[in-house]
């Protein structure tokens, strides 16, 4: 898909987005710790509002990359961001409390390599290249690392390869049934990946508006917490579970209606069962 | 930034600053992962060859893009990252298939490639079927005015207005070449972390061998995935989208995308070898 | 040999549902207008076009079947894990993954239009709601089936992948089918209606889609009728195919010779499709003919 995208300026300046998003991240990747300290699993949800986060810094610098013509589609941006996030992320894991920020900085060192071999041996040559591609690992790690809080109650590689089950009243410690044994970071991966892109992607046109856009990634985060929340009834405990579904719905009916709203604002005329408009010479 | 005195215009042309810059980082990975997991040189080793394979093999996939869904460029219609992850991944699939079948290392590596091939086999068929059967159009390469395998002419036709359409036989074999490159390539990226990980994992958290299977597979298999997917995007960045096959001049340009899949495969590999090491 | 027997009846189902899941994925997805054919949808009100299409641009259909596949895999999954029954897991995992479709599908379209409000491209709400619901009933059965693909193929054939992975690599897969194939069919046949028949559609002509129907304006739903006659039976077909032959030569073959007979099965099958594509390729240069004289073709 090769759309014509232009250049539009104006509104909230990337670098404030991108601050903005990677404290609140690290803040809420920290608050699931919560559930180390509490022991309970309570504080799980936090690990989505880091996905929110994450995603909202990571679909701008989307719009800052893509706003140059890549040359292949939007979508691809949204992969090679999560391909290189996944590993970092996994890595960070094995450092146990400082897991969220070594994910960071690991996942920053392997974009900006990406981002050089694109810029430089591929000769793409283009300005925001090596800086996008930078900050969308970081995105791809910490929103993984969200995702795995959200869905686990933690970040650690213990709590990530472990799950219990339980057999006739006996609970029994397996490997299988947990979030990398069973693969459900495959079912991260692409949640983040579509979230991602699909906010620039749908609203990308000569009528694109910041504020539409930024509330659609945020619609689109609390979509994918509804979809991990309901995953999450089977590594944590169904209480935790339906607290971080319920923050998951309520937020994403408000940030559903509230985008409509902006839709409606911003389209040409919002008309229901009727004809084509009349327009000169056609 | 560039030393190299002549700067190039288009965007075809080999920045080799660059490259040489690629090959000392490549090196330096290189180095890092002998001074840190020594055993894991090897495997490393090999999984750039996937990541290179992966790399090379993408150029031969014959993509059209948007242009193609319309007739109006020749090739499949669809996005050249994401179309040759379906063939690799379908390759992935066979080979890890054969893998826990227990088979030799070779045997899985080319079954992952002859998937991907059947993949792309079966696709490039379809897509001239629908072109000439659905829609009535013959097969028209836009980019050289003949076939450079079976010399037929191609020019002729082009219908007006158009670069060329559907897949001349030259595409196709690229794609079922890219295939068998791309699923290859695939499968052995993750057969490699595989012996890594159920190699060092039991050790690293105290469990058995068999406790280890299904974390080591899912592992492997995820960075599998996560590694095609970078490949195959910086490709469709080096080829800007589209690409008709080994006839187009863009393949020319496959130097500086089996550097760039070297670095980054070497930098992804090193990562994800170290999960165990640390 | 009842193994073998007992393998051969899964491979025969999973090629049958794989046939359905194709031809359902291009279905929903040329009434939505995803993929490569998308960007007409979105250039003709540039280009002072007003139409009635439904433009849902996710992604491309690989990564967007991607995301349904894996979703509804790792739904089916944790409800497993839940010790549900596994195909009412299924079922259920496959009806929230159509959800988050169906919501994807109406921020799509709506945010697209509204960027186009400079061209004066109304958003139509009934287009909202009459689509949106028709292309998540194709994509609720092109979810079930990739999903049941998956969890045969784990469970029955004892394929290492955990289901979530499967999930994730048919959907791709089956995009990439799906896509490959079907496009053209909607974005040159259907789209272009009014252009030569038989001949790609000139760049010159890009934008001006054919936006009235048989009676009164054309709608996605028209589209949808359309394409299911050869663009959704075609990349059934494809898809089918690849899943059926993938399992058929591993399941029947891999015993032999250590693996050397699944490939060498592998490549005659190869050989084969290549046969058949230089044949249609040869028939249509022969039966079509060329559209200009030889001799000017030196350009």
């Amino acid at each position: 898909m090769t759309v014509k995208v232009e250049v539009i300026e104006g509104g909230i300046p990337h670098n404030k987005i991108m601050i903005a998003g990677i404290v609140s991240t690290l803040v809420c990747l920290y608050l699931t710790y919560l559930n180390v300290l509490t022991s309970t699993e309570m504080f799980s949800f936090f690990g989505g509002l880091a996905v929110i986060a994450a995603l909202i810094w990571g679909s701008h610098t989307i719009k800052v990359l893509c706003s140059y013509g890549i040359g292949t589609g939007v979508p691809s941006a949204g992969m090679i961001a999560f391909g290189s996030g996944v590993i970092a992320m996994l890595l960070a894991t094995k450092f146990g409390f400082y897991a969220p920020i070594v994910a960071a900085v690991l996942a920053a060192v392997i974009g900006f390599i990406l981002g050089y071999v694109s810029n430089n041996i591929l000769n793409m040559k283009i300005p925001a290249m090596v800086q996008s591609l930078t900050e969308m690992a970081v995105v791809g790690a910490l929103t993984l690392m969200g995702f795995a809080a959200l869905i686990t109650g933690g970040f650690t590689f213990a709590g990530l390869t472990t799950g219990h089950v339980t057999v006739m009243g006996m609970t029994l410690l397996t490997h299988e049934q947990s979030f990398l044994g069973g693969c459900l970071i495959a079912v991260a991966f692409l949640l983040g990946a579509i979230a991602i892109q699909h906010p620039f992607n749908a609203c990308l046109g000569p009528g694109w508006q910041q504020d539409r856009m930024l509330m659609l990634t945020a619609e689109c985060g609390f979509l994918s917490m509804i979809a991990a929340a309901i995953m999450s009834f089977a590594l944590i405990s169904t209480g935790s579970a339906i607290i971080s579904l319920l923050i998951a719905i309520i937020g994403w009916v408000y940030t559903y209606k509230e985008y409509m709203v902006l839709s409606k604002r911003d389209a040409a005329a919002w008309l229901d069962a009727k004809p084509i408009p009349e327009v000169e010479g056609h | 930034m560039s030393a190299v005195a002549a700067k190039p215009a288009a965007g075809g042309a080999i920045n080799w600053t660059a490259m040489a810059v690629g090959v000392v980082m490549f090196l330096i990975l290189m180095g890092i992962c002998y001074y840190f997991y020594p055993t894991g040189l090897m495997p490393l080793l090999l999984i750039v060859v996937g990541g290179v394979m992966i790399g090379f093999g993408v150029h031969f996939v014959p993509v059209g893009g948007a242009p193609a869904a319309m007739g109006q460029a020749p090739g499949i219609a669809t996005g050249v990252a994401m179309l040759a992850a379906g063939g690799g991944l379908a390759g992935l699939f066979g080979g890890a298939w054969a893998a826990a079948a227990g088979q030799d290392a070779l045997v899985v590596v080319i079954t992952g490639g002859i998937g991907g091939g059947l993949m792309m086999a079966i696709t490039c068929m379809m897509v001239n079927f629908v072109y000439v059967f659905g829609m009535g159009i013959p097969a028209a390469s836009g980019k050289v005015a003949n076939d450079p395998i079976t010399g037929d002419s191609q020019a002729e036709f082009k219908s007006q207005g158009t670069e060329g359409h559907g897949l001349p036989f030259v595409s196709f074999v690229g794609g079922v070449i890219g295939g068998l490159f791309a699923g290859a390539g695939g499968t052995l990226i993750y057969l490699e972390l595989l012996e890594v990980y159920k190699a060092a994992l039991p050790g690293v958290m105290q469990i058995t061998a068999a406790q280890v299977l299904p974390i080591a597979i899912s592992a492997a298999g995820m960075f599998a995935v996560g590694m095609f997917l970078v490949n195959a995007v910086l490709t469709a960045y080096n080829i800007t989208g589209t690409i008709e096959g080994p006839h187009d001049p863009k393949f020319k340009r496959w130097p500086r995308s089996v550097v760039a899949s070297a670095v980054a495969s070497a930098l992804c590999g090193l990562v994800a070898i170290l999960i165990v090491a640390l | 040999m009842e193994h073998i027997v007992f393998g051969i009846g899964i491979t025969a189902l999973t090629g049958a549902l794989a046939t359905v899941a194709g031809a359902a994925e291009d279905t929903e997805s040329n009434i939505g207008s995803q993929g490569d054919p998308n960007s007409q949808v979105q250039l003709a009100p540039q280009m002072g076009f007003l139409h009635r299409i439904f433009n849902k641009a996710v992604a491309g259909e690989p990564p967007a079947y991607g995301l349904w596949c894996c979703l509804g895999a790792g739904f089916a999954w944790a409800f497993m894990a839940m010790q549900f029954n596994a195909v009412l897991a299924i079922v259920l995992g496959s009806v929230l993954a159509v959800f988050v479709q169906g919501v994807y599908a109406t921020t799509a379209y709506v945010g697209r239009t509204a960027s186009l409000s400079k061209f004066g491209q109304p958003v139509y709400v009934d287009i909202l709601k009459s689509m949106t619901t028709v292309t998540m009933a194709h994509a609720f059965i092109a979810i079930f089936a990739t999903v049941t693909i998956c969890y045969l193929i784990n469970t029955a054939l004892g394929h290492p992948f955990p289901l979530p992975l499967l999930g994730l690599i048919w959907g791709i897969a089956l995009g990439a089918a799906g896509s490959a194939t079907g496009n053209p069919y909607y974005g040159k046949e259907r789209q272009y209606q009014n252009q030569k028949f038989g001949a790609g559609v000139p760049i010159s002509a890009s934008g001006n889609i054919v936006r009235y129907a048989e009676a009164g304006e054309r709608n996605s739903l028209d589209n949808g009728w359309f394409t299911a006659k050869i663009g959704g039976s075609a990349s059934g077909i494809c898809f089918g195919l690849i899943v059926f032959l993938e399992l058929w030569r591993t399941i029947l073959f891999e015993q032999i010779a250590a693996g050397w007979g699944a490939i060498v099965v592998g490549v005659l099958i190869i050989l084969v499709f290549t046969v058949i594509d230089r044949y249609i390729e040869v028939w249509a240069r022969k039966n079509y003919g060329p559209y200009t004289e030889a001799k000017e073709a030196s350009s």
